[in-house]
Formats: C-alpha cells, sequence, structure tokens
C-alpha cells in the first residue's frame, strides 16, 4: 500500500516536473545553471522505510558533481537544501527557505534533524548559488522515515521539592500470596488522571521487575509497567510464585516522569509458592560519574559460539550471549540493555567514547544475537563489547574475552571418490 | 555511527516498507506483526531430552531477527517469552504473564530457572513490542527435560 503511495508520489511529481518545465518554456524563467550528466545526491545509510529516532544526524552523499557554499559561482557545484514532508518545489525560482526546506548554505554534508514521532519524507535537492535548481534539477530519491515515539524528548512538567511517593502496602520484604494487593502513597502532589494538565499533580505508574525507565520519555505501557491513568490509588496484581520488586514512579500528564522525578524506593516481595520464576533484575542504579550508561556488576557477554582455541570453517555463525542484561536494538535507552559489538583482530578500542563502525567492529544495532561471518584461513581474534543507544560501552564495561579462533582451510571437495 | 543501524541489505529494506505499509493499515483485530523470512528461536541449552540440575541457565538462540525490550516497536524484533509445561493456546492474543510463561521484556537472552524435579517440557515464543507473537510465529520445537 505504502509502496503504491510512494510511487504514485513520485508519477506526480514527475507529472508536477513536466508542467513545469512546459510552463517555464513559455515564460521567461531565471537562467538556471546545467547540472552534469549523471550527476546524483542521495542519503548516505539513510534507507527508505527506516525507522529513525527523533534526533538524528543525516548525511548527504553527491557524485558526479561537488559543493560549494551559496554564493559562490563555480560551475558544476552547488549546495544541499532537505526537503521535510514537502513535494518539490517549483524548479525555476529559489527554494524556499522555511521549516520544510532546510538550506545548508554553508556547504554541509550533514545536519542533525529532530522530527516529531510519525511518518515523514525527506529528500534531498541541489541548489546554485542563488538558490535556484539546476537543469535538469539534481534531486534526490523520496524517502519514507518513520520515527518511533519513544524517542521524542519532551519538556518534563517541573515537581514541587519535597514531593514524594511510596508503596503503602505491602511493605519492603514481606512474603504474600500470589493475588497482592497494592497501595499506592503520595505527598506532596495531587493525583489527577492521565491527560489532565494541572500543575503539581500527576499519576501511579507501578514498576514490576523493572528498573527506573528513562526519566526523559514517556513511560512504557506493558506488564512490567502499570499505568494507573484515572489517578487510582490501589490495584491488585498477580505475580507469579518468586521475587518480585515494585516501585512506584509518578508521571504527568502524558505520562512522562516530572523534573526531577518522584519516585519510590524498590521493595522487594516474595511470592510464595515454590519458584521458577526469576525474571526480576538488579534495582535501578544512579547514572554514573563518567556519564556512560551503568551496568549491572554481574553482566557479562560471552561467545556461545565459538569458544576460546576453537577451529571453526571460513563461513560460521558467531552467536552471541549475555547474563544479567537485556538486549536492546540501538537508538533505545532503556536502562541495563544494549547492543553487540563483535571486534574482529583488533586491539579493544576505547571503552570512553562510540566504538567504530567498520569491517573489523561490526555493529548489531538490529539486537541481533548471531551474525554469520566470513573467515579467512588462518588465526583470527574476536570479542564482544556490549554498548548502550549512543554505541558507548557501559560503566564498567560489559566486554567479552578476547578468544582466538582457527578457520580452517577448506579443500575442494575430491571429483574422485 | 549509526552504521550498525542502517547497515541492512536493500532487501531487508524492501521488506521493512512492506512492514511499515502493514503498520498503517487500518488497525484490523488480529493483525500482528510481521516476523523475519527464515526467523528461527532455538535453545543453545537446554537441549532436548538432557538431564538438568534443579536450578539451570536456559539460554536462548534468535536467527534472522533481533532483540528488543517489550514495549519498543520496531521491524523485526521481539522479545522472548519462555513457556514451561504449557502450550501456547491463541497465537492473536497478549502471551498471558504467569508461573508457566515467563516474560523476558528486558530483552534478556538468558534465564535462571529452578524446576521441581520431574519432566517438563519448555518452549521458545518470541513476542512483540505488545507481547503478541509475530506473523508467522517465531516459536521452538516444543523440547522435553528431566530435572534431577
Amino acid at each position: 500500500m505504502r509502496r503504491i503511495a510512494s510511487l504514485c508520489f513520485f508519477v506526480l511529481v514527475t507529472i508536477a516536473i513536466d508542467a513545469r518545465i512546459g510552463a517555464g518554456a513559455q515564460q521567461p524563467a531565471p537562467a538556471r545553471n546545467p547540472s552534469a550528466t549523471n550527476a546524483r545526491i542521495y542519503f548516505i545509510d539513510l534507507k527508505d522505510g527506516a525507522t529513525i529516532p527523533s534526533k538524528v544526524k543525516i548525511r548527504f552523499g553527491i557524485e558526479n558533481m561537488e559543493i560549494a557554499p551559496a554564493g559562490v559561482v563555480r560551475p558544476n557545484t552547488g549546495h544541499h537544501h532537505l526537503l521535510i514532508d514537502t513535494p518539490l518545489p517549483p524548479i525555476d525560482q529559489p527554494i524556499p527557505s522555511d521549516f520544510n526546506h532546510i538550506h545548508f548554505g554553508g556547504g554541509q554534508t550533514e545536519a542533525e534533524i529532530t522530527l516529531p514521532a510519525g511518518e515523514h519524507t525527506l529528500q534531498l535537492m541541489l541548489g546554485d548559488q542563488a538558490h535556484i535548481p539546476h537543469n535538469p534539477p539534481v534531486v534526490s530519491d523520496v524517502i519514507h522515515v518513520r520515527v518511533d515515539a519513544a524517542t521524542v524528548e519532551k519538556t518534563r512538567t517541573p515537581a514541587p521539592a519535597g514531593a514524594s511517593v511510596s508503596i503503602v502496602e505491602p511493605v519492603d520484604g514481606a512474603t504474600v500470596g500470589r493475588n497482592v494487593k497494592v497501595k499506592f502513597g503520595v505527598s506532596g502532589m495531587e493525583l489527577a488522571p492521565a491527560g489532565t494538565n494541572k500543575p503539581n499533580s500527576g499519576h501511579h505508574h507501578l514498576l514490576i521487575d523493572t528498573p527506573l525507565p528513562a526519566l526523559d520519555r514517556e513511560i512504557p505501557s506493558d506488564l512490567n509497567h502499570l499505568h494507573f491513568g484515572r489517578a487510582q490509588t490501589e490495584t491488585e496484581i498477580t505475580l507469579a510464585p518468586g521475587d518480585h520488586t515494585l516501585q512506584l514512579l509518578l508521571g504527568d500528564h502524558e505520562h512522562l516522569p516530572h523534573d526531577p522525578p518522584i519516585y519510590s524506593k524498590v521493595i522487594r516481595v516474595r511470592v510464595s509458592d515454590k519458584s521458577p520464576d526469576k525474571t526480576a533484575q538488579a534495582a535501578p542504579r544512579e547514572p554514573t560519574k563518567s556519564g556512560r550508561q551503568p551496568s549491572p556488576p554481574d553482566a557479562a557477554v560471552y561467545f556461545v559460539y565459538p569458544t576460546k582455541g576453537e577451529s571453526i570453517y571460513p563461513n560460521s555463525t558467531i552467536r552471541f550471549g549475555l547474563r544479567n542484561m537485556g538486549v536492546a536494538p540501538a537508538g533505545i535507552a532503556k536502562p541495563n540493555t544494549g547492543h553487540h559489538h563483535l571486534l574482529i583482530d583488533v586491539d579493544t578500542p576505547p571503552l570512553d567514547q562510540p566504538l567504530p563502525s567498520d569491517l573489523n567492529h561490526v555493529h548489531f544495532g538490529n539486537g541481533q544475537t548471531e551474525k554469520k561471518i566470513t573467515l579467512s584461513p588462518g588465526r583470527h581474534t574476536l570479542q564482544l563489547v556490549l554498548a548502550d543507544e549512543r554505541h558507548i560501552p557501559h560503566d564498567p564495561p560489559v566486554i567479552s574475552e578476547r578468544i582466538e579462533v582457527f578457520v580452517k582451510t577448506i579443500r575442494k571437495r575430491s571429483r574422485r571418490r | 555511527m549509526r552504521h550498525g543501524r542502517f547497515a541492512t541489505g536493500l532487501f531487508f529494506s524492501m521488506i521493512a516498507l512492506m512492514l511499515a505499509s502493514l503498520q498503517i493499515a487500518p488497525a484490523q483485530a488480529a493483525e500482528r506483526t510481521a516476523s523475519a523470512p527464515q526467523s528461527v528461536v532455538y535453545f543453545h541449552y537446554p537441549l532436548d531430552g538432557m538431564r538438568v540440575p534443579e536450578r539451570f541457565t536456559v539460554k536462548i538462540g534468535l536467527k534472522e531477527m533481533g532483540v528488543a525490550p517489550a514495549g519498543v516497536n520496531k521491524s523485526f524484533t521481539g522479545h522472548h517469552h519462555l513457556l514451561i509445561d504449557t502450550d501456547m493456546v491463541s497465537l492473536d492474543e497478549p502471551i498471558p504473564s504467569d508461573y508457566n510463561h515467563i516474560h523476558l521484556g528486558g530483552g534478556q537472552t538468558e534465564v535462571v530457572l529452578t524446576l521441581p524435579q520431574g519432566t517438563h517440557t519448555l518452549q521458545l515464543l518470541l513476542g512483540d513490542h505488545e507481547h503478541v507473537a509475530h506473523q508467522p510465529p517465531v516459536m521452538s520445537k516444543k523440547i522435553t527435560i528431566y530435572v534431577r
């Protein structure tokens, strides 16, 4: 459906361009600079249909022409214009300059933009020294991107000093039955249903077996994050037998924690019955001094396959294991999660900055936990590093031993039996 | 530094586009998130027929898809659910959260279990951001283990 829509869009744009060229022939327009044959502009590493974070750096590529700042008159040059959620402007006039048409008159080849949640279109258009498209115009394909709502930074509602929430019942360390009544207490704030924007108010969120979520985002809504959007002050939940953690976090009318955030201390309850459930996770921890995401003290990343010293085939699937943390795709900020990076035949890079991304540092930003790779015969080293949503290793780093593997030489199978 | 995010093939982005089109289609009751072709969820440990101690770690492998915590809506990702001594009844509803259905909503790829002695079955099922199985479901074979 979407592809058809984009096809239609493309066709319409093409017709529109033809119409404008026709119109231009009748009315004299400002002379346009010729573009080079085979000139092409495109988005680097941004594919049609991609899901991107709200704040994203976009890089522009150009082939067979060159970039020159606006105002510089030189043949076969131009500067980029980024068209957001808008069709192509008239090609015989200067490209407008507004929110939907962003000029990079300084000759920039990358830009950090912030987009609201939802579907957007992006397109690049080259303009000459006077911001007029070339003849024929040099434009990129229209690409469609989707901005994940979870990545949108919002303004947090201020909270008065001294406001607090607490779990009145059960008490910390209590042993309870499977049906647990939880009572919430609040002081210094008023309770208001979700959607009611009233100063010094909020509604409860009960966090079950999960650390505090990112505090500058909407509180997730799932089995681990229960919303009490009607300003309830108690609930009954059913827990699996075993140890569980409970914590309250107040959210504002948009389910966003306040500034400063108002949350209770974590309480632990034991649900009686012999239990197989071990979903309880490490208690949340404050951000570290280094500014890097904290990792739980017992977290570890390791190779499921191959193991140290193993002989493997040139095409092998490397499988990753992760203990006491979770996997999250790149761009997803969630405590105690990260995504894998496989370092091949390199020393450990600096751990206080984003990991490089190249043939020796393979990123698994989609949350993959295994990867088929091809290695040349001989000795190789492999190492795994977990890193946060910005590709920066945690503090302390969650890093595997650097293992040595031996890649077998495959002899061509003899035709003779 | 966003190479990891975007370094997917053209094929993948085509599929992602189709997925996106599914997502913007008018909401239908039983619309489930698409799984990647040839995706497989499987046990690294234990394996079918194994004898294990009462307390052991289940290690989970996932082929052709990624892991994301519950609540994260990203194409071709999901989080693991471990079904113990149970059959999954309806794939169109959220996976229950109880003694027999353990959610690894934090994106975990392993979980420590303590099971009573005897014969038990384990099965893995990937769920999407809303704890609903994908279409087609990414489910492991049901394995039998002996706890001694």
